[in-house]
């Protein structure tokens, strides 16, 4: 009995961390996921393709790899990824500008995607320059510590996300993805700073711009600048719903009709080919029809619970590097998650961006979990006593 | 160093943290604001966007006759049509389809292999066919009942029912007068569709159960019609007439009980063309032309000179104002000098000495004018618009022409002496017995009208006729005028309208249509039985007979038979029993 009770008690003293609640979330909105994909586009799949799983099939072995990359980035030495940091960045770089090659591949009007040879998926290398910023600013931070605060070293990390921002936004023309770039390496910045004041004029004078950008955008009618347009479509969706409006229109009908409880699963009408995108950038207007404002309000908890657990994570990490690469993780997701809910309710212009692990998308899932493999790797190293 | 950036850290964290809670909770809210407070407008939108209509017709309202005879009713057909992409067998449904819808086989091959979400192939197929094609039970074959209209006589009262357009909806007469009540509220059948309009299966059908049209019962009896069309058919053909028109109505309160306005058409076949050499090289247009003309109904939608029947106004003004009675004497030399107009009587040799009762009964002009010239200008026309002749009557019918009458500015005495007697002005037969009947009625206006009352699903009834009229003249006049008139029939003029065992009052004319001297003659007899208490006044205008073309001898037998045989039928008692 003694023996058995010294026993647990050691292993108490040096069990690793590892958290299965996030763990659970993570599955959670996987699955969750991939039950909405197939919900929100079997109709158009069958329609499309004589396959209602079509999309569902995809999405499943992306997520399949994706899982695999993740147990995999999870056992990465903290030492590999500090070398291999500055290399993804140039990786990333390059692939961008593979897009402009033969092996581009123009889906939706856009050239954003490099077609794998031998297969029939696609990569973004977006989402490959999210990874890289990550890892990067995580580097440079943790060397310069609290140095950042001095304006040579701050104005150079803010600019570490810049050129791969603007590769993605001149190259791919891809705004979305671009602003999430930044905000990535920015609010790791912030993350690790002394400072607060210039951030917090950094906010205020964002406001400002973007009062005076939809000022213009309103005095010019929306003509000209498709981005004027959005955001004139955004003020009033339905004063050309079958135009600019068309996709937030459709999104507004869809939440709208869900109500408090939904449709119920699998029986929204908007998804009949009514809301373009389904099951990718728009897949929270048809959780919102077939599940309600239940099912939205669901979703939005399981994101603040998984944020919660990642800055737990981030908070416990037993380095700087760790703890900023998880806090990187974490803004991804949280940047993502709030500007895909925000274009979808219109609360902010529409932009594509996809809604973290349950938009269809396989660049998209397959790095996300990467990332969340570098964190399960970063709790793993969290002596459980030290959790505080 | 490694715990004091470790302080940054939790605490930045926890703002970035918070940050992101705050967004989520003020996403939560705008959602929430989306779902709840805008929830009905986007769902109505978005239903709206969803749901394809298909409409369920709605019974359309009978008309039924004083006895309960549908006059129009509705009659099932099918409507037979295919969906291409449920035909398992497309051979076999050709065939079929071919073999009874009696339809060229290239013609339904074109529409059976046509792809489209459903291909009509024949509408108005009798029940009969439409069900034995659905016995056959064939996939992608669909027989949708439908409902068309129909009238069991066929041209009988064509002129005052009206028919109906494609869409159920009154195109004439009483079924357009009455399409507010007859047509009812049309159903709907919502179904959801996808964004291309692909019906979703199994997603149930939203449906709006149609309201029926109200049953309109008109005062209109099918046995008097029937008989009154058969002698205006009779003595349309005897006398080579163009058209012969006949109004029976009752004078007490305005109720038609025919209308009768020969040649009638076929109202179950409405668009038939006459069959006359050459129609078949008419243009659109004039084919249009000929078939108003063949819907047109003279009794409301045309004018005349009214001539002798219109002395019956005359008398009753002259009667009424006192300035002749019924002991006035007269002298007709067989002419009359109006300012320096010479105005001819009838009976060129003159009439002689005679009194007011004799001047009318022999219709004699000169007496007539002499009255108006009594009354004069002012009081004429006072009482010419007091009678009602300056309005329309307001009968229930579309399209009722309006008088055509000098302006009072303009008459002087030679026009007044020709209004007197009928004649320079323009009424309708609708106005002329409508005016006669109020005169003798014992001095009501009344308003014609076929429509008693409708009586929507519900049994809800609703009057359509109006109250009593205003009075227009006195009842002592009325009872004199009634009085010469019974003697214009037993002694008079009119004689030929007498009828065996009962006192028939009415007055006769003979007028030249316009321009004089073309030989058309318009041959007419007002009517009433019993002259003392007028149940029944009936007018029979002959348009353009051949022969002899007098009122008296042409117009006044087909009141005398329409009588002989209604006022029996009517319970109207012989005066001797």
């Amino acid at each position: 009995m003694a023996t058995q009770k010294g026993k647990n008690r050691r292993r108490e003293k040096n069990e690793y961390f590892f958290d299965y609640s996030l763990l659970f979330l993570l599955l959670f909105l996987l699955v969750f996921g991939m039950v909405m994909i197939y919900s929100a586009s079997s109709y158009e799949a069958f329609q499309a393709y004589g396959d209602a799983a079509f999309y569902f099939k995809k999405q499943l072995v992306a997520v399949a790899v994706g899982l695999v990359g993740m147990v995999i980035a999870s056992r990465i030495p903290q030492i590999w990824l500090r070398y291999v940091a500055y290399i993804s960045y140039l990786v990333s770089a390059l692939l961008i500008l593979l897009v402009l090659t033969p092996l581009g591949v123009e889906s939706h009007g856009a050239r954003r995607w490099i077609g794998i040879p031998g297969t029939s998926f696609n990569l973004q290398p977006a989402e490959v320059a999210k990874i890289s910023v990550i890892l990067v600013c995580a580097l440079l931070l943790s060397n310069i510590k609290g140095d950042v605060k001095k304006w040579k070293y701050w104005f150079g990390m803010m600019a570490v996300p810049l050129p791969l921002a603007a590769e993605i936004f001149f190259v791919t023309r891809n705004l979305s993805s671009a602003i999430i770039v930044v905000a990535i390496g920015w609010v790791m910045v912030f993350i690790s700073s002394p400072t607060f004041l210039r951030y917090a004029v950094m906010v205020i004078s964002a406001g400002a711009v973007a009062a005076v950008v939809i000022r213009m955008a309103v005095s010019s009618g929306g003509d000209g600048n498709f981005r004027f347009g959005r955001i004139v479509a955004w003020l009033n969706p339905e004063a050309d719903s079958q135009g600019t409006g068309f996709q937030t229109v459709q999104g507004l009908y869809a939440i709208g009709s869900g109500g408090v409880w939904g449709k119920g699963l699998g029986e929204s009408i908007q998804k009949l080919d009514f809301v373009p995108e389904a099951q990718n950038d728009m897949i929270f207007s048809i959780i919102c029809e077939e599940l309600g404002l239940f099912g939205g309000g669901a979703v939005m908890i399981l994101f603040i619970m998984l944020l919660w657990r990642m800055m737990r994570i981030a908070s416990n990490a037993r380095d700087n590097f760790s703890a900023l690469v998880v806090s990187g993780v974490m803004a991804h997701i949280a940047v993502q998650a709030v500007l895909n809910i925000a274009v979808v309710t219109n609360t902010i212009p529409n932009t594509g961006v996809s809604l973290p692990f349950i938009s269809y998308g396989g660049s998209s899932v397959v790095f996300l979990l990467a990332e969340m493999g570098l964190v399960f790797g970063v709790a793993g190293k969290i002596v459980k006593r030290e959790m505080n | 160093m490694l715990f004091q950036n470790k302080v940054y850290h939790r605490r930045n964290l926890l703002i970035f943290y918070l940050l992101c809670f705050g967004a989520f909770l003020g996403l939560f809210v705008r959602l929430a604001y989306i779902m709840v407070c805008e929830g009905d407008y986007y769902s109505e939108r978005a239903t709206d966007l969803h749901e394809r209509e298909r409409s369920i017709k709605a019974d359309r309202g009978l008309i039924l006759d004083r006895n309960g005879k549908v006059l129009a009713g509705n009659k099932s057909v099918c409507t037979v049509s295919v969906v291409h992409s449920q035909i398992s067998d497309p051979e076999e449904v050709i065939r079929v389809l071919c073999e009874h819808l009696d339809l060229s086989e290239e013609y339904v091959r074109k529409r059976v292999e046509k792809y489209s979400s459903m291909e009509r192939i024949k509408s108005n197929v009798d029940i009969e066919t439409g069900d034995r094609i659905r016995e056959l039970k064939l996939d992608g074959v669909k027989v949708d009942e439908d409902y068309k209209r129909y009238y069991p006589y066929g041209s009988l009262a064509s002129k005052v029912l009206g028919f109906t357009g494609s869409d159920n909806q009154g195109i004439l007469g009483l079924e357009v007068k009455y399409d507010s009540y007859l047509k009812g509220e049309p159903g709907k059948i919502l179904t959801v569709t996808d964004a291309k309009g692909l019906e979703v299966d199994g997603i149930s059908e939203r449906r709006i159960e149609p309201v029926s049209g109200s049953v309109l019962y008109t005062g209109l009896d099918i046995n008097i019609q029937a008989y009154a069309t058969q002698i205006a058919y009779q003595v349309m053909e005897s006398k080579q007439a163009d058209s012969v028109s006949i109004i029976v109505m009752n004078p007490q309160n305005g109720e038609i009980m025919a209308m009768v306005d020969v040649p009638e058409y076929d109202l179950n076949n409405p668009y038939a063309l006459p069959e006359e050499p050459g129609s078949e090289e008419l243009t659109a247009e004039q084919k249009q032309e000929c078939l108003n003309r063949v819907w047109r109904n003279s009794c409301i939608n045309d004018t005349y000179e009214p001539g002798s029947v219109f002395k019956i106004i005359t008398a009753a003004a002259g009667l009424e104002t006192g300035v002749v009675t019924c002991d006035s004497r007269f002298y007709c030399p067989g002419y009359i000098v109006v300012d320096d107009r010479k105005i001819r009587c009838h009976k060129t040799q003159g009439h002689g000495s005679e009194d007011f009762v004799l001047g009318t009964m022999n219709s004699c002009n000169p007496v007539f004018i002499n009255v108006g010239l009594s009354l004069g200008i002012d009081r004429y026309y006072e009482y010419f618009e007091k009678f009602g002749l300056l309005k329309k009557t307001g009968v229930d019918l579309p399209g009722e022409a309006g008088t055509i009458m000098h302006k009072k500015d303009n008459m002087g005495n030679v026009e007044l002496a020709t209004v007197a007697f009928g004649q320079s002005f323009q009424i309708t037969p609708m106005q002329m017995l409508t005016t006669a009947a109020s005169l003798v009625n014992g001095g009501k206006r009344v308003t014609p009208h076929i429509g008693v009352k409708t009586v929507d699903q519900n049994s809800q009834e609703t009057v359509l006729s109006d109250g009593e009229g205003e009075r227009i003249l006195s009842e002592e006049t009325s009872e004199t005028l009634r009085g010469i008139l019974e003697q214009v029939v037993s002694e008079g003029t009119g004689k030929n309208g007498k009828v065996e065992g009962y006192l028939v009052g009415g007055k006769t004319a003979t007028s030249q249509t316009l321009p004089r001297g073309s030989g058309r003659y318009i041959a007419s007899f007002l009517g009433f039985a019993p002259a003392d208490n007028p149940q029944v006044m009936a007018i029979a205008i002959v348009n353009n007979p051949k022969g002899v073309y007098y009122g008296g001898q042409v117009a006044a037998p087909v009141v005398r038979q329409l009588f002989e045989n209604i006022l029996p039928y009517m319970g109207i008692q012989e005066y001797n029993q």
